[in-house]
This record gives structure tokens, sequence and C-alpha cells, in this order.
């Protein structure tokens, strides 16, 4: 993937491998062939958006059309990496779907106080939780109007 | 009058005669006046003597010290051998006591803590003594007293006697005793109704001295039971402490539960199904079995999981008090089950208008769990029905069920969900609402047994009790009591 301007991203933050490989996995099966860059802690994702650290002189601009964003991260959490992007003006507008596993009464307080756009809880049953990716997919590649840049 | 004086009238009269008639008629005039002045100078210092004796029963000091002040007063002003006070000891009948002060003449001897026993006093003498009797014997071989009187007198070598009751309210507490022992003496008026005052100062001091005891008392009591309150204060802010950690433990618990035990089982279930997807031909049927049976197990233990959490939710959250329309959930609820479920066709009759007040969340989560089961367990049947209702605990038909409430109030409201389906033995009816109790086998009715153990914490969580009666293949009925006054437990 060339990560042109042209294509839509998918930003998937999230620490464990076999979710990671079992959402990517959905992904392709119901043909969703975006380019999707994974981040395992929300250092990874901030950097990313923000070209720092790892992705120290990628080109900003170019912005994810969607942030699939797990809860539980190692050094910067998930809710922490949301205040982070709607507290800066280049990301504060992204989409941000909160894929998690739990559906605790605060995380989704905090998620929405936060701004998220979605909140999904990640289902055991894996033909669920593939039929919720290709949704989410459609939705929000196919769908919705992204923010104008 | 003295010779000087006397000379000096000598030299006014005409002669001896004259004088003589003078100084008879002077001295008869001057006697009286003389006895008056005396009788003054007694009254002045009586007066004085008392005043001392209230002035000292006015000061905070203890008994013992105005005991003996007022010995020593009495004595002096008196002129007697011994002043003592005697004391009875309590419930001796009046029989025993002994001298707790006195003031005595040191050529006799001291009746300090000389016991007495007199048993010839509490029998004749402590009923009049109570009622306010005085004794006064100018010699006491010389009064009629009887021997043992005598005999319990000359131990203390008392000659002449005044013996004036001391009360503490109605009751004869003890005697305040003037001795005379060197010989007879006669005992004045004045003396006796002074010694009366002096006994009647006393009984005040020995009043305030018993409410001081009490008072005492009652302060150190207050003292105690603040300190236990207080004790118990610190105890119960120490569980408060304890409790709000548990509760933090137990949140921090769900939520990693939430978090970090369905993801392995998200895996196991995806990894299971992409072999399925992806390896089809290399699997034969029981190859595929056994995934399927994995994908299976993966997903009841996933639903496990959501279980138990809302079971601990029911627990934890905090409660809401709102009037709860349970008629139009159990409608909106039945009404979702015939949406999952179109295949079905089961009658609900549903009582109108039965609202309740309580947590809304909490009742929704047990109005579910109580129809999803009467859905579940009426599957067999071909003609299904559900009731919903409400009804006064003395319409309940089974009144020996009534041990399970704490109100017995035959008023009280008794709420019901009952169905016509498989039912359950009677036998097995304490187990029913145990989390992970199965009355029935996994493949014929699904489910992990925490539906009627969240269903009974809702209900006690309202101060109410949930019981149910059923038969086997002749249905259940699930009663449940929720109290007006929502109470923690």
């Amino acid at each position: 993937m060339s990560g042109g301007a042209g294509q839509k991203v998918i930003l998937l933050v999230e620490d464990n491998p076999d979710d990671e490989a079992l959402a990517i996995r959905a992904l392709k099966r119901h043909h969703i062939s975006n380019e999707i860059v994974v981040a395992h802690d929300g250092v990874e994702a901030l950097d990313y958006l923000f070209g720092t650290g790892l992705y120290e002189g990628r080109d900003v601009n170019i912005k994810p059309t969607v942030i699939l964003l797990d809860l539980k991260l190692p050094r910067i959490n998930g809710l922490e990496v949301l205040r982070r992007l709607r507290e800066d003006d280049r990301t504060k507008l992204l989409p941000v779907v909160v894929l998690t596993t739990s559906s605790e009464e605060q995380d989704l307080l905090n998620s929405y106080s936060l701004g998220c756009n979605s909140y999904i809880r990640k289902p055991v049953d894996f033909v669920q939780f593939s039929e919720a990716i290709r949704q989410l997919g459609m939705y929000w590649l196919l769908m919705n109007e992204p923010p104008p840049n | 009058m003295d010779a000087a004086f006397w000379d000096k009238i000598r030299t006014y009269c005409r002669d001896e005669a004259a004088f003589e008639n003078c100084q008879q008629m002077l001295l008869q005039e001057l006697h009286p006046l003389e006895e008056a002045a005396r009788n003054a100078d007694f009254q002045l210092e009586r007066h004085k003597a008392l005043l001392h004796v209230i002035t000292r029963l006015r000061e905070p000091i203890d008994l013992e010290e105005i005991f003996q002040a007022t010995a020593i007063e009495i004595r002096q002003l008196l002129a007697v051998d011994r002043v003592g006070m005697f004391r009875f000891h309590p419930d001796s009948g009046w029989d025993d006591g002994e001298f707790v002060s006195e003031d005595v003449d040191p050529e006799f001897s001291s009746a300090i803590a000389e016991p007495v026993h007199d048993h010839c006093f509490g029998d004749q003498f402590a009923v009049h003594y109570q009622a306010g009797r005085i004794q006064a014997v100018a010699d006491i071989y010389d009064a009629g007293l009887s021997d043992c009187h005598i005999q319990v007198l000359a131990q203390f070598q008392v000659r002449a006697n005044l013996v004036v009751p001391l009360l503490l309210g109605q009751n004869l507490w003890g005697l305040l005793c003037i001795h005379h022992c060197r010989g007879p003496r006669q005992w004045d008026p004045t003396e006796i109704e002074f010694v009366t005052q002096i006994a009647g100062h006393l009984g005040v001091a020995l009043y305030h001295a018993e409410l001081m005891v009490e008072l005492r008392r009652e302060i150190l009591d207050r003292q105690q039971a603040e300190q236990r309150a207080h004790n118990l204060n610190q105890e119960l802010r120490q569980a408060i402490v304890e409790l709000k950690a548990v509760n933090k433990e137990l949140e921090a618990f769900s939520y990693s539960v939430s978090h970090d035990l369905r993801a392995p089982l998200r895996s196991i279930d995806g990894f299971s199904q992409a072999l399925l997807e992806d390896c089809l031909e290399h699997l034969d049927s029981n190859g595929r079995d056994y995934l399927q049976r994995i994908r299976a197990a993966s997903q009841r233990m996933g639903q496990l999981i959501d279980d138990l959490l809302m079971l601990s939710r029911v627990t934890r959250s905090d409660l809401r008090r709102d009037a709860v329309d349970l008629s139009y959930l159990a409608n909106q609820l039945c009404w979702d089950l015939q949406q999952i479920d179109p295949s079905r066709s089961i009658n609900c009759v549903i009582q109108s208008n039965v609202v309740t007040q309580g947590d809304p969340l909490l009742l929704r989560v047990m109005m579910e769990n109580l129809l999803s089961n009467a859905w579940k367990f009426t599957s067999k049947q071909p003609q299904a029905l559900i009731e919903f209702g409400a009804m006064r605990l003395a319409e309940v038909n089974r009144p020996e069920l009534n041990w399970a409430i704490d109100s017995t109030s035959p008023e009280q409201l008794v709420y019901f969900v009952r169905d016509n389906g498989v039912g359950f033995d009677m036998v097995y009816v304490d187990k029913l609402f145990q989390p992970f109790q199965r009355l029935h086998r996994i493949n014929e009715f699904p489910g992990n047994g925490v539906g009627l153990a969240t269903v009974q914490r809702v209900v006690r969580r309202h101060g109410g009790r949930v019981w149910a009666e059923g038969h086997l293949n002749q249905g259940a009925t699930f009663y449940f009591t929720l109290m007006e006054g929502i109470e923690e437990s």
C-alpha cells in the first residue's frame, strides 16, 4: 500500500496480536482492501498521528479515515489517546470507533465523554465479530462522509 | 456581783437592814437577767456552731470531713465526752453497725471501728428512730433501759446519752450519738433542739453525698457509653474504609475480568472458525465436529462471563429509586422475546398497571431473567402460557410459604411470574437460586444457572424476598416482594 492521498487508511490500535490477526482477517475476508496501519499501544498510535517517534517525518496530512481504538493498551491507554487527539486541532475531527472487550459502564461513559464516534464491544463469537468488522468497514469507509481535510 | 459593787450600794443605804433589803431586791431583779444573759450566750454559741456546720456542709467536701468537723463543734459547745456518728450496715435490719466518725475526750476510749451488734435495737427501737424519735438519757443505769441496751452502751463507757436519728430521706441511715462518760448529765431542751437541728443538716449532707455518688456513677456510665460509642464509631469507620477498599478491588477485578478473560476466548473461537474456513479440506467430519464443539464451549464461557459480570454489577451498582412500571416492562420483554423467536406462539397474560418503587435498571434485569426463563422452559409446550401480576400476600395460595417474608402483613404485595412449562421438582427448590445450579441438562434447556441468582440479588437489594413453587411438567411460579423502603444488603 502506498498510503497516498486518495487512499483511505484504517488505523487499528490493538495490543493483542490474536485480535489484530482476527480483525485484519475479517476485513480481508469482506474484501476491505484499504491499508491497515497497526499501532500496538497508545504511544505508537500518537506517534503515527503526529509524526513523532517511530513515525518521525511521516506526512501527517495523510490521516486515517477511521481509527479502531482498543481501550486497554500498554504505556498509554486508549482513553488517553482519545483525549489527546481530541485536544489537537489536527486530529480532533477524526472518526474514532472504540473497539474493545468490555462494556463496563465507566468505559462507555468515559469514551463518549471524550468524544468517540462509536463504541463496539468485540463479541467472543468470531462470526459475529467478523460481521461487526464488515459493517464497520462498510459504514466508515464507504457510507460515512469524512470531515474535510 | 463583786464586793466593790455591794460596798458602793451600802454607802447609799441608811443602815444595814436597808442594805439587806436593797440587796435582796437587786438580787431578785438581777437573777433572771443573768440567766437570760447566759442563755443568750449559749444561743449565740449555738448559732455560731450551727453556722460553722452549715457553712461546711455547703462546701464540696466529703462526708467524712463534715462528720469530723461537726463532731468537734458539738463536743465543744455541749462540753461532753464523746460525739459519734454511728452508721447501720445496710441490709442488717438495724442490728449491726459501727461508728464511722467521732470526737472523743482523750480520757475515754475511741468507739471508731468497734462493730456493734445490738439485736434488741433493730427489733424495738429502729422503727421509732425512723419516725424521728430522740433518746435523751441522763443516767443509763436509772432509765429503765433493757440489759442488752445497757451492755452496748457500757462497752463505750457511756453514762448519759443523747441519741438523734440520722435520716437519709425516709430511711434510718444511722444515729448521731452524744455520750457523756464521766458521770450522769441532764440534757437541756435547747441542747436537744440544737442536736436535732444538726442531725437534720447532716441528713441533707447525706442526701447530697448520695446524689454525688449517683452523679459520679452516671458520669462514669456516660463516659463509658461515650467511649463505647466512640470505639464503635472507629470500628465502623474502619469497616467502611475496608469495605470501600474491597469494593474498589471488586471493581478492578470485574474490570479486568471483563477485559482480559474474554480476549483468549475470542482467539479460541476466531482461530477455530479460521480453521473451519481455511483448512476445511484437511478436516474429516470428526475434526469439524471438534472445532464446532470448541467454538460452542468458548461462546458458552463468554456468555457465562457476561452473566457473572451482570451478577456482580447488580451487587455493586448504586441503587436508584423511581417509580417502575413492571407491567410495561413485562409487555416489552415478552414482545422482544417474540421477535427473537417468531416461530413460537405464546400467550402472555400481563396484569396492567403494576407499578412499584425501585431501581429501573436492576428491576429490568430481574424481569428479563424471570421472563426469559419462563420463555425457555415453555419451549416444549404446544400451548405455552406466561403470566405476570401482583396479589396480596393473603391471596398467595400456599400460606406455608410465608416464612419467606419478613413482614407478615397480609396486605403485603407479592408479584409473580408463572408459566405452564416443564416445571421442577420441589425437592430441589433450595438449589434454584444458587449460582451455577441447573436442574436440567444443558442440551435440553441452555443456560448457566446464573439468572435466578441474579434475580435473588436484585430482590434482596430491594429489601424483598423471592421464592418459587413448581411441579414436574406442571409449570412453575416465581413470587417476589419488593419492600417500600429499599435496603442495602
